[in-house]
């Protein structure tokens, strides 16, 4: 049997944006365990597609959509992001050494994006699965549409937060300027917060005292009950 | 106060607007329609909710314009004899798998969620078996529609329901879909009953939710973030299918324009006529350009450009039979998306199951009753007993013959105006029946022949 090629390298200065992605899309088909991108100079869609095992690791910024429709993918990012950064991640993880900017990990189906600055407004927007951990703060709109999974962040986090959620957690440990609509605040349980430590332990992420929680207040889920049950009672 | 807890008798069965006939003689701006629909949002304390589409009978239509077939100044084609083709290609020297339509018609846009599993089935046979695209719609990709279309458009939608990266690989054609002409700027609707377990599991929402879907993508905006969007897709798909920006009518040109710039293989717009599974009515009715009106407008966009050729241009809203594809054609699309017409050749408005119509307070052919998942026939549900009335194999059949019926009739324009392909029709074919249309659609007016009208001396 091969050997199991360990490393490969990869130069993206003077490089096209599909060749760069095709050489990743190799290595992970190959079965490399990992590719150092080096010079990504906060190129947009940098790591599309890539649906095979593999561990990323960018050496600077990347721009628009770095890692996204990715599945199995786990990749380090030793600089900041630019817009929607682990868009529809399936499974895997995206850590974010810098910050991120507009909507970050937007449809999150499952996995983890971690970043460890702060997120811009709408992160975690429309997420189904997975987890957003925000080291820092995070902007307005936050979690908007959430479908399911868990938002954690460690600072404040801007107006319109949850909004219009449909299930899934929001933790904060800082300050929220204002909840956004239908949304509650709960008791957050003590094996919730361990298991919150911990998961930020992991990336070296140094936990708030404490965290407030908030879930969906379920008002929004129907337009209008009375005449819901009028339509169940037609047929 | 005294009296005031006397409380007044109340009649249990208050009778409909339409049980008075003669109201309508009335006219005025109260009509029993507007009474009746201020009395249902004094009840509902919301807006009206419904499906199809917007009922304004004063639209300008297709039918304001008229083909001037061939006669001594042109030459038609042997109606059964010579050649008329139809075949249109999107994307051609663009993407390395082009889209090949062997009819200037596709099935627009709609969801396994609005429509059931049978009736995604039936249109799904029916295209395959013209060489034409189906469309997921929203809620992701059905494997059942993926089975049965040979050509299958995948919507890209804000709420990215269902999206996964092996699902975009399988599509023949991605529609980033902007907004529709059912209710441009606002998100769709599927009303509780219709979010099964089944939809629940594809969307990832809590069974029997209220869904309402955001409006706008949740990571790019306008006209400057399209280009990173659409190479993130192309990288996604190997550069290898077409990629399409749907809009619903309203600033049609800059739209157009803004979209072709942006990269895209092909535009889509559908007009104020475009159908729904649920809307809110009074949006129905007021937003968004009718689809006539907005055709050349579009087309003027890509010919200024310079891309009309290279760039496809897909229409839809409210086409119903050959006459209005044929003139849409002439006016500057490629093909035109059909949503409402195959809906109904599937069997909706069908008099079948006619206590069922009456339970849900409508009779078949007032029908517009899809935001409620009780479709009498089938077709927009979720409940299997229902889903059951409709036959894939028989619905597939009709709707083949509708499309069959749809290209011939085109055919016979383009035939009867010297056209040997379909898409050589164009605005000369036409004339306008009113001054609006002709100012509209710059087609001149009948009987003008191009003239200074005679009233112009005056
Ligand atoms: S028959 Fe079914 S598809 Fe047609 S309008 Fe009524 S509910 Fe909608």
């Amino acid at each position: 049997m091969a050997a199991v090629e360990n490393k490969r390298t990869l130069d993206c200065a003077g490089k096209a944006t599909a060749e760069i992605n095709q050489f990743l899309r190799n290595a992970a088909a190959d079965g490399v365990n990992e590719v150092e991108v080096l010079n990504p100079q906060a190129r947009h869609n940098l790591a599309v597609s890539i649906t095979d095992p593999i561990r990323l690791v960018f050496r600077g910024h990347v721009g628009y959509y770095a890692v996204s429709l990715c599945d199995h993918v786990r990749a380090e990012i030793l600089g900041s992001a630019g817009w929607g950064v682990g868009d529809n991640l399936m499974e895997g993880e995206v850590v974010v050494h810098g910050n991120a900017a507009s909507a970050a990990a937007p449809s999150l189906r499952g996995g983890r994006v971690v970043i460890k600055g702060s997120v811009g407004p709408r992160s975690g927007i429309g997420q189904k699965w997975g987890d957003l951990i925000v080291g820092g703060d995070a902007g307005y709109m936050t979690g908007f549409m959430m479908q399911k999974g868990r938002i954690v962040i460690c600072g404040d986090a801007a107006g319109s937060l949850g909004d219009s959620m449909y299930d899934g957690a929001i933790y904060v440990g800082g300050e929220i300027t204002e909840l956004g609509n239908g949304v509650a605040v709960v008791e957050a349980g003590k094996e919730d917060l361990d298991e919150l430590r911990e998961m930020l332990a992991g990336y070296g992420i140094k936990p708030p005292k404490g965290f407030k929680k908030l879930i969906c207040d379920g008002t929004l889920h129907h337009f209008d009950k009375k005449d819901f049950d009028v339509w169940k009672e037609v047929l | 106060m005294e009296g005031s807890s006397v409380k007044a008798e109340r009649p249990t069965v208050e009778p409909a607007a339409s049980d008075f006939p003669r109201l309508r003689e009335f006219g005025g701006i109260w009509s029993p329609e507007a009474i009746e629909e201020i009395h249902e949002k004094a009840d509902l304390g919301r807006y009206q909710i419904r499906g199809q589409a917007t009922k304004r009978k004063d639209f300008p239509s297709f039918d304001d314009l008229v083909f001037v077939p061939s006669g001594l100044s042109r030459v038609a084609l042997e109606g059964y004899r010579e050649r008329c083709d139809t075949q249109v290609v999107i994307g051609e020297g663009r993407v390395k798998r082009p889209l090949v339509l062997e009819r200037p018609i596709m099935i627009a846009g709609m969801s396994f969620g609005a429509l059931s599993v049978n009736a995604k089935r039936a249109l799904g046979m029916a295209a395959t078996r013209c060489g034409i695209s189906t469309c997921t719609g929203e809620g992701g990709m059905h494997p059942e529609e993926r089975k049965y279309s040979s050509k299958l458009v995948y919507q890209y939608l804000p709420s990215r329901y269902g999206l996964t990266p092996y699902d975009l690989r399988k599509a023949d054609m991605i529609e980033i879909v902007v907004s529709q002409g059912a209710k441009p700027g606002t998100g769709g609707i599927l009303l509780g009953l219709k979010v099964s377990d089944e939809v629940a599991e594809m969307r990832t929402l809590p069974k029997g939710v209220d869904q309402r879907s955001p409006c706008r993508h949740p990571d790019w905006l306008g006209a400057d973030d399209l280009p990173v969007k659409l190479e993130q897709l192309r990288e996604a798909t190997d550069y290898a299918i077409p990629i399409s920006v749907k809009v619903g009518a309203s600033r049609t040109y800059d739209d157009v324009r803004l979209a072709a710039r942006g990269g895209v293989d092909a535009v889509v717009f559908d007009g104020a006529e475009a159908g729904t599974a649920a809307s809110p009515k009074i949006q129905l009715d007021h937003a968004g350009v009718p689809t006539v009106a907005a055709v050349g407008e579009a087309a003027e966009a890509l010919r200024d450009l310079g891309m009309k050729e290279e760039v496809k241009l897909i229409v839809g809203g409210g086409i119903k039979n050959g006459a209005d594809a044929a003139k849409c054609i002439a006016l500057g699309a490629d093909a035109v998306y059909i949503g409402s017409a195959v809906i109904i050749a599937l069997n909706c408005h069908r008099p079948l199951y006619v206590d069922d119509y009456a339970r849900l307070g409508t009779t078949p052919y007032e029908c517009c009753h899809c935001h409620t998942g009780l479709c009498p026939v089938g077709i927009t549900t979720q409940l299997p007993k229902l889903v059951a009335r409709l036959d894939p194999e028989e619905a597939a059949d009709r709707v083949t013959n509708f499309l069959n019926a749809m290209t011939m009739e085109i055919q016979l324009f383009a035939r009867s105006c010297g056209k040997k392909h379909v898409n050589d029709l164009d605005g000369n074919d036409l004339r306008a029946l009113t001054h609006d249309i002709s100012l509209m659609t710059g087609v001149p007016m009948v009987g003008l022949n191009g003239r200074v009208p005679a009233w112009r001396k005056f």
